[in-house]
């Protein structure tokens, strides 16, 4: 006999502390949290976020992320652009990293939030374990776009050789960890469940 | 005594746990998701490698983190020293993100699950517990400090054709903070967390 859900009999899990109790239950006996079957208008919050963070990415991709002052010359470099010299540079490893950590895995991650939640506003088709998948690969790759604006701080700090060579930061690395944030606050507040209710009878 | 069960955090499909055994670990049939692991070390697991995080992460904090040197001028950086830089360049913003993300967020998380193991191996229950335990799974997937490490050898490639750039112990205890980190993590289970702490009230 196959399971079924705790929606289905009338339960729900503590979203805190996964204590099943009755839907009606207001809060949680066991740590006191609000009980929810589902999260409150997750969707709309969840899509919320992402037009917040789509709009952050403009920004972050167009002013520049570092400014660099080398005998009295000043430069200023965005973040493809700063994969682009490293490709001149040759250190295409490096390269590859900047480019998946800054431009391929936030750009994925809005493209695959925006489907999920697409995907359930148009009445929940495809495959429920393919969606469940890239929801959890979206959640578990979410904070390594931060490389990009750690390597700022950590250039700042140590590149600071007054008058020789300074490496100054850009209003983008703002940007761009507003942009990281948001879209993992986005992805937090999905809840995933959603994506597996209303179709028990169909084959994952 | 009523059954053991639990509803799949990501599909919420219902699971009896009562036959899960000692060193057992279940996952949803349905999509695959990780559901809880018994283990009774666990508590204790925790408790120490949140203990040697937090030294290590002490000593990445007190000593030079790199070095930088170009032509005979040198500079030399600790850890806190890349958060002051980033505000007096006019960034408080950034450098409060990332302290939050790189030091005070992991730092909190190593302490509070410390704290909280030690109460959860001692059988004791607290008032504060509840709240504490309720605090650190949040936090939890705020720490950065893997991604910063990440960071931190990309820039080291970046530089290095620049000028000559010198690894500090601080370095390579950042370094041993992340691994373990990550091993404390590892043997965190917020369902046996919570049952325990319910067992205890």
């Amino acid at each position: 006999m196959p399971n079924s859900t705790a929606l289905e009999e009338n339960l729900a899990a503590c979203h805190t502390c996964l204590k099943l109790v009755s839907v009606d239950t207001g809060q949680c006996p066991r740590c006191g949290s609000t009980i929810h079957s589902r999260s409150p208008n997750s969707l709309q919050r969840t899509l919320a976020l992402l037009i917040t963070a789509t709009l952050l990415y403009i920004p972050a991709n167009t002013l520049p992320i570092m400014y660099t002052d080398q005998l009295g010359r000043t430069s200023e470099s965005t973040i493809l652009g700063g994969v682009v010299l490293l490709l001149k540079l040759g250190s295409y490893p490096i390269a590859a990293v900047i480019f998946i950590a800054s431009v391929m895995v936030p750009l994925g991650k809005l493209l695959a939030m925006y489907y999920l939640c697409f995907t359930l506003q148009w009445g929940n088709p495809g495959s429920q374990r393919q969606r469940t998948q890239l929801y959890r690969l979206t959640e578990l790759v979410g904070k390594w776009s931060m490389v990009d604006v750690f390597v700022v701080a950590i250039l700042v700090a140590l590149v600071n050789l007054t008058g020789i060579i300074v490496f100054r930061p850009g209003a983008a690395a703002l940007a761009f960890a507003g942009v990281v944030i948001t879209t993992m606050i986005a992805a937090e507040g999905f809840d995933q469940r959603l994506i597996w209710d209303h179709r028990r009878t169909v084959q994952p | 005594m009523p059954a053991t069960r639990m509803a799949c955090p990501s599909c919420d499909l219902l699971f009896n746990l009562d036959t899960l055994q000692e060193g057992q670990s279940a996952s949803c049939t349905r999509c695959h998701a990780f559901l809880t692991t018994r283990n009774a070390n666990a508590f204790a697991n925790v408790a120490s490698f949140a203990t040697t995080a937090l030294v290590m992460l002490a000593v990445a904090c007190t000593f030079p983190f790199l070095e930088f040197n170009r032509a005979g001028f040198e500079n030399a950086t600790t850890l806190p020293q890349t958060i002051v830089q980033l505000w007096v360049n006019n960034m408080p913003g950034l450098a409060a993100l990332t302290a939050a993300f790189i030091l005070v967020i992991p730092a909190m998380v190593m302490l509070l699950l410390l704290v909280l193991n030690l109460a959860l191996m001692q059988n004791n229950y607290r008032t504060w517990v509840k709240p504490l335990a309720n605090w650190v799974f949040h936090l939890i997937s705020w720490s950065m400090a893997e991604v910063f490490f990440v960071g931190v050898l990309v820039s080291l490639v970046k530089i290095a054709k620049m000028a000559e750039v010198t690894i500090g112990i601080s370095f390579w205890a950042y370094a041993a903070f992340c691994i373990l980190f990550v091993m404390a993590i590892s043997q965190l289970d917020r369902f046996q967390s919570w049952q325990k702490i319910e067992h205890l009230t």
